[in-house]
Formats: C-alpha cells, sequence, structure tokens
C-alpha cells in the first residue's frame, strides 16, 4: 500500500475528497492518516464546515 | 359576514409585488457576483440581467424552493456566461499564477507536517446563526486571489460539479484541486485568526 502519507499530501487529498473521487488507495492511506493525526482530523472537519458555512451563506 | 382570511398564493401575486420581492434580494445577488466578477459594474450588468430574466420568467417561479434560491440559480447561469465571455479577453489574469503548489510549502516543515496545526473551533456549527460570523467571512472571501474566489464560489456556492468548472474555464482537474485547496486552506486560516481566536472561541 506504500508509505504512509505526510500532513501536506493528506490535507490536499482531504480537499479533493469534497470535490471528487480520489483514488482507493489513496482513500485507504488517508482515512489511516486521519486515525492518529489530530490535526489533520480537524483541517478535514473544518473543510467540511466550510461547506456548510457556504450553504448558509447562500441562504 | 366573517371577513375571510386572505391567503394569497404565489400566483395572485401582482407582478409589482414580485418585482419589489425579487428586488428585495438585489443586496445579496451583488454580493455574490461581485465576489465572482472581481467587477463591479460587471456585477451590476449581470445582476440587472438576472433581475429582468426573473420578471420575464415569473411563471417558472413556482414557490416550491424559496424565491432566493431560484434568484440564485438565474444568476448562476448569468456568471458562468459572464465569466466564459470575459475569459476570452486577454484582461483576464491567468489562473496559471494561482495553481503552484509550492505556494504551500510554508505551510508544513520538511518532513511534511503542519508548522501551525489547525486549532480547534470547538463546536462551530452555533456561530452559523450570527450574521457577525458571516461578515467575517465575507471579509475573508474577499482576500482570497480573485481566480481562486471565483472558482470556490462557483465550487461552492453555485455548486457546480468539478468537471463543468474545468469545462467553463479550461483548465485541468489538477489545478482546480489546487485552487479549491487553496481557497479552503486561506479561508481556514483567516476564520481561524478573525474570528475563532478572538475572544477564546479556539480551546
Amino acid at each position: 500500500m506504500g508509505r504512509l502519507i505526510s500532513c501536506k499530501d493528506a490535507s490536499r487529498a482531504i480537499s479533493q475528497m469534497q470535490d471528487g473521487n480520489v483514488p482507493f488507495p489513496l482513500y485507504l492511506r488517508i482515512r489511516l492518516h486521519l486515525l492518529w493525526c489530530e490535526a489533520c482530523k480537524r483541517f478535514e472537519q473544518q473543510v467540511r464546515f466550510l461547506h456548510r458555512a457556504m450553504q448558509r451563506y447562500r441562504q | 359576514m366573517m371577513p375571510t382570511t386572505s391567503c394569497v398564493s404565489p400566483t395572485l401575486m401582482t407582478e409589482a409585488d414580485f418585482a419589489s420581492r425579487c428586488n428585495s434580494h438585489r443586496g445579496y445577488l451583488l454580493r455574490v457576483a461581485v465576489l465572482q466578477l472581481r467587477d463591479n459594474d460587471l456585477a451590476e450588468d449581470v445582476v440587472q440581467d438576472t433581475l429582468l430574466a426573473a420578471l420575464q420568467g415569473a411563471k417558472g417561479f413556482s414557490g416550491r424552493s424559496s424565491l432566493k434560491t431560484w434568484l440564485t440559480g438565474i444568476l448562476k447561469h448569468k456568471i458562468v456566461d459572464a465569466i466564459r465571455r470575459k475569459s476570452r479577453e486577454p484582461a483576464f489574469a491567468s489562473l496559471d499564477e494561482e495553481c503552484q503548489l509550492e505556494d504551500f510549502d510554508a505551510l508544513f516543515d520538511e518532513a511534511g507536517h503542519w508548522e501551525n496545526p489547525p486549532a480547534n473551533w470547538g463546536n462551530p456549527e452555533s456561530h452559523l446563526s450570527r450574521q457577525q460570523f458571516f461578515d467575517v467571512m465575507q471579509f475573508c472571501l474577499e482576500k482570497l486571489p480573485p481566480n481562486t474566489a471565483r472558482v470556490f464560489m462557483m465550487r461552492e456556492v453555485m455548486e457546480l460539479e468539478s468537471d463543468e468548472i474545468c469545462k467553463e474555464l479550461t483548465i485541468t482537474s489538477t489545478n482546480l484541486w489546487v485552487i479549491l485547496y487553496r481557497a479552503r486552506v486561506a479561508l481556514r486560516q483567516c476564520l481561524e485568526q478573525n474570528w475563532f481566536a478572538q475572544a477564546g472561541r479556539t480551546t
């Protein structure tokens, strides 16, 4: 499955997941990374929050 | 005789009522258009055009969605048209300079760890009911580089699919992802500094 993913690569892929599919092996590596990386977990939550905030902004 | 209680259906609404209700959303429509087009005159034109189209197509408004949503849908098409026309002009800033991945290097150390990890925002949902939060959001959106803001709004406000945006702007999906990543990283940081970090909202 390749090496562990860095926060730099993970955060980029987390953003990309909002806009379409990422390749499955990459998806697995991100999920694995998110299991132990608190910072990227927050980044993911905040990216999702931004999406909800923009939906509210539109209303 | 008891007076009948008034229950006016949208179809019975007079044209003037409809026009004034549409017009009450002008400010919002203009804000969205300015953010995406970064050109006040063009944005005015696009909003004008949207309101005209709304009045002409008033029958198309079923009342199932809110008037604002319906108007935003029309605006979306008008903005995409305007961007398409504008992107043929040489003055339209090139997207390339907003697609550079090296710009993100400063956010991470050499091993790829966050230099400044995202803070804990607590329960951010509770801020969505506050107008001031959206004022800060507006400020942060305006600080984004022009194309980054435009693409982010197309994706998150207009809810265009990734491939539609790529087609409209003739960019690759990789470029699109980099631009959206840039927008999210910058907005996240700006909201953290200007909202969540204030008054101890982060923990």
